[in-house]
């Protein structure tokens, strides 16, 4: 089945300004499109660093996959808004999110990256699913792994709220624990993640705050040195570091979905392999990938690139999480072995404080699983390329062209 | 299929409105549903079960009565005890001999006759196994003849062995260390289900066998814990309508409990087994106790939010909640308010810190209680909530690989259940 963006029906077209005017004129103390982020808190009762807020908007959008690029997919996803955007809560604000905010959706969502201490207001809006006017779904986000988590920010819809279109949820952490995470929508979970409302999410550890010259068991930190993990002993020290997220997509799901088909849950079988919501070779270009939505309006739909680079001698720390909704993954290196530190944002560390680090030349991981791993390049030469693939070798493929899939560079300067 | 959203939210949700409603105020109980014992009679016969949107799946299963069940019945043996199954084969004569093997077990076999793996029982004949129950763990057992296909309908189940006296310190542990201590067990049997395979034994059981399922492809269209798909999971143990699939899965437990999740992959796929809520730490793994290697009285299994459920693999693992560090007073309190058990003191009294929106810019759970706070009930629409009346925190236990959580075609059912955190003043069986 071929679609393109101008097979629009009619109907749809139609149905279109009814979503885009839901809340454009609404003042914003009055508009269910506002965000919550105070200055002062409870335990930040001075304010400062240690509060954090973010705006996602949830909807729909289109990407451009690997194979021949001139046949865009169907999403729905979160988007981030720009930053020029009218003062928040303003009273242009709600109708700017939704403008901003249509057709929008990123693949993968927008990276979350705080750190440990702080508060984070995440601020939730619903700006609909412009191409599915049939669809009243709500949206939600789950922090997969937060620990001691609360069911109210848990974004589970079944064991708490969601949000409806045109609409906003504010949810609240309390980030208390260092690692590797990773965040999707749990509304109609499996319909939801297949069509792409998946992101990167990680903390960093309080120790990259330690004041210069602090000995981490001989090891002296310094101003500006980045770990992985609250170590205690520098063994995390990374100098750059890459979310990569596994993930594939089933075209006909997504096809279904665009042409308000009957999903085919039992049948789904996914035959796009994706890094951070790219196939090779789209993986190694630097640039954020656009794709022109229905509207014909050039959206950024895929704006992270999975080339790893990094200065001969420098330590890479790879943030890798699989959110795969049908099938775990194997991603291997090739001549340069991974060390890891960690698995699901813990260090890994037995109870009577040994490291339990080992190397491995591969990952076998199923969604909702994580790994950190460090690559050490002292040694390498110099121009030199490694990959990081995917070792189920059929995944090396972008459909049906089959050379491609979950696969990236590393390259060394 | 052709139903509209809509109506499959009514047809799967439906049934778990009700199937709560009876349950709710006596949930199952804490300990592992199974057969305790040291000698046990179990027979291999056929069935039909049923899944949540309809199937009746012709299925082959164990029991130690009259009643096939699957899977088959837990048994719950005490370390270094010396234990005894007899088999009795009750398949139709087309599906061959049958047997059972207990892996982690040095098992002697007597009677029958000798086939691939152990002993077999012939349509109608009977086999003896025999093994010391000799370390503590979770293990499995399964078909040991025609294994693929076997145990692909259904022959397989849970085999627990308990310390011979619990650890130092505690009442209930799953190995001798004082690590492995818990309040509330619960076992997850993980399987799937291929539909088209039933349906081609089903078509040959008459006939004089053997049973040939061709070349495939084959693939899953349900996925199950502890025989029962979403959201027959959370029904009432021993219900009913679900005649052949007696156990439930609908863990229970008070903020600070220790809560043992024993992880059983009886079927042929991997699962990621996430749970909301917290992580749980690793014990042990296929009857393993996870030691550090330079101090044996320390644990050193990792901590995890989603545990990869391996084929014929078992994992123990603790999950234990409390709230700790939310960052404001689950309870609602104010700062005065004397402190619960187990409740974080520095967050004691502070207000939650982002307000909810209107009611109607909201979609509500039917496990949300209308209150962010554990314990509390709040206003909702006619109709909404209703499966939470002790307004407990409720966590979505179920395999990450989300194309698991329907039952053949229909969104949502398969391979999850909810975890539910009652306040401490709520009775727990």
């Amino acid at each position: 089945m071929s679609l393109s963006p101008r097979s629009l029906s009619k109907s749809r077209w139609l149905l279109m300004p009814v979503l885009m005017c839901a809340s454009g004129t609404a003042v914003a103390q009055d508009s269910s499109i506002y965000v919550q982020c105070p200055d002062t808190t409870e335990l930040h009762p001075a304010g400062g660093d240690g509060i954090k807020c973010a705006h996602l908007v949830a909807g729909d959008g289109m990407v451009t996959m690997a194979d021949d690029g001139e046949r865009p997919m169907y999403i729905f996803s979160y988007a981030a808004l720009p930053d020029d955007g009218p003062v928040v809560n303003s009273p242009d604000y709600p109708g700017w999110v939704m403008d901003e905010g249509i057709l929008a959706a990123n693949s993968p969502a927008p990276t979350l990256a705080i750190d440990e201490d702080d508060e984070f207001f995440l601020t939730l809006t619903n700006v609909g699913m412009a191409m599915r006017p049939d669809l009243a779904d709500p949206h939600t986000v789950h922090w997969h792994g937060f620990p001691q988590a609360a069911a109210i920010f848990d974004g589970v819809p079944d064991s708490s709220v969601s949000i409806n279109m045109g609409a906003s949820l504010t949810y609240y952490y309390n980030a208390q624990d260092a690692g590797t995470y990773m965040y999707h929508c749990h509304v109609e979970a499996t319909e939801h993640m297949q069509m792409g409302m998946l992101g990167n999410l990680y903390v960093r550890p309080r120790q990259n705050k330690l004041a210069d010259g602090t000995n981490l068991s001989g090891f002296v930190h310094q101003t500006g040195n980045t770990y992985a993990y609250n170590d205690g002993d520098g063994s995390t020290f990374y100098d750059v570091e890459y979310p990569i997220q596994l993930g594939s997509f089933d075209p006909n799901y997504h096809d279904a979905s665009f042409q308000v088909q009957p999903l085919p849950f039992a049948s789904m079988r996914d035959t796009f392999f994706m890094l951070n919501g790219r196939g090779y070779p789209q993986t190694v270009d630097p640039d954020p990938i656009s794709t022109v939505d229905p509207l014909g309006k050039e959206q950024v739909s895929q704006p992270i690139s999975s080339l790893i680079t990094a200065d001969a001698g420098e330590v890479i720390l790879l943030r890798i999480s699989n959110l795969n909704v049908t099938q775990f993954n194997t991603i291997a290196t090739n001549g340069i072995p991974m060390t890891v530190v960690a698995e699901d944002a813990r260090l890994l560390r037995d109870d009577a404080g040994n490291n339990l680090y080992y190397q491995t030349q591969s990952l076998t991981l199923g969604g909702g699983q994580a790994y950190d791993v460090l690559i050490d390049t002292t040694g390498l030469a110099s121009g030199s390329t490694y990959f990081l693939y995917t070792s189920n070798l059929h995944q090396l493929a972008n459909d049906v062209e089959n050379f491609g899939g979950m696969m990236t560079e590393i390259r060394i300067n | 299929m052709t139903m509209t959203r809509i109506q499959c939210l009514a047809a799967v949700f439906g049934p778990v409105a009700l199937a709560l409603a009876a349950t709710a105020p006596t949930p199952s109980d804490a300990a592992i549903d199974g057969v305790r014992g040291t000698s046990f009679n179990l027979t291999a016969k056929p069935a039909y079960i049923s899944a949540p949107d309809g199937a009746s799946i012709y299925s082959w299963g164990y029991t130690d009565g009259s009643t096939m069940q699957l899977p088959g019945p837990t048994l719950i043996v005490t370390e270094g005890s010396t234990v005894t199954i007899t088999l009795d084969n009750e398949l139709p004569a087309a599906a061959g001999n049958t047997s059972i093997v207990f892996p982690g077990h040095a098992v002697t076999a007597a009677g029958g006759e000798q086939g691939g793996l152990t002993r077999e029982a012939s349509p109608g004949g009977t086999v003896t196994y025999t093994f010391v129950a000799d370390t503590p763990g979770t293990y499995t057992y399964h078909s040991g003849t025609d294994v693929g296909l076997q145990t692909e309908m259904g022959l397989y189940g849970a085999l627990i062995v308990e310390p011979s006296s619990p650890a130092p310190g505690c009442t209930q542990s799953a190995y001798g260390h004082g690590g492995t201590c818990f309040d509330r067990e619960y076992l997850f049997i993980l399987s799937e289900i291929d539909l088209d395979i039933h349906q081609a034994v089903e078509r040959q059981v008459a006939g004089p066998g053997p049973i040939e399922l061709g070349e495939g492809p084959f693939a899953s269209e349900y996925w199950l814990m502890n025989g029962r798909c979403a959201p027959d999971t959370m029904a009432a143990a021993g219900d009913l309508t679900l005649v052949h699939q007696p156990y439930n899965i609908l863990p229970m437990m008070h903020p600070g409990d220790k809560v043992l999740a024993r992880v059983v992959g009886a079927g042929r796929e991997l699962h990621p087994f996430h749970f909301h809520g917290n992580h749980v730490k690793v014990l042990a793994r296929d009857g393993d106790l996870i030691v550090s290697e330079t101090d044996a009285t320390a644990l050193a299994g990792p901590d995890l939010y989603t545990i990869p459920s391996l084929p014929g693999g078992t994992v123990d693992a603790i999950f234990e909640w409390t709230g700790e560090g939310l960052g404001w007073d689950m309870y609602g309190h104010d700062a005065d308010d004397p402190l619960e058990p187990h409740e974080d003191p520095a967050d004691h009294g502070k207000p939650i810190p982002v307000d909810l929106p209107e009611l109607s810019q909201m979609a509500f759970g039917g496990f949300y209680s209308g209150s962010p706070y554990l314990g509390a009930l709040g206003s909702l629409p006619p109709g909404e909530g209703g499966l939470n009346p002790n307004a407990g925190f409720t966590y979505m236990w179920h395999s990450h690989t989300e194309r698991e959580l329907v039952n053949n075609d229909i969104y949502p059912g398969g391979m999850l259940t909810m975890m539910v955190i009652v306040p401490h003043w709520v009775d727990l069986p």
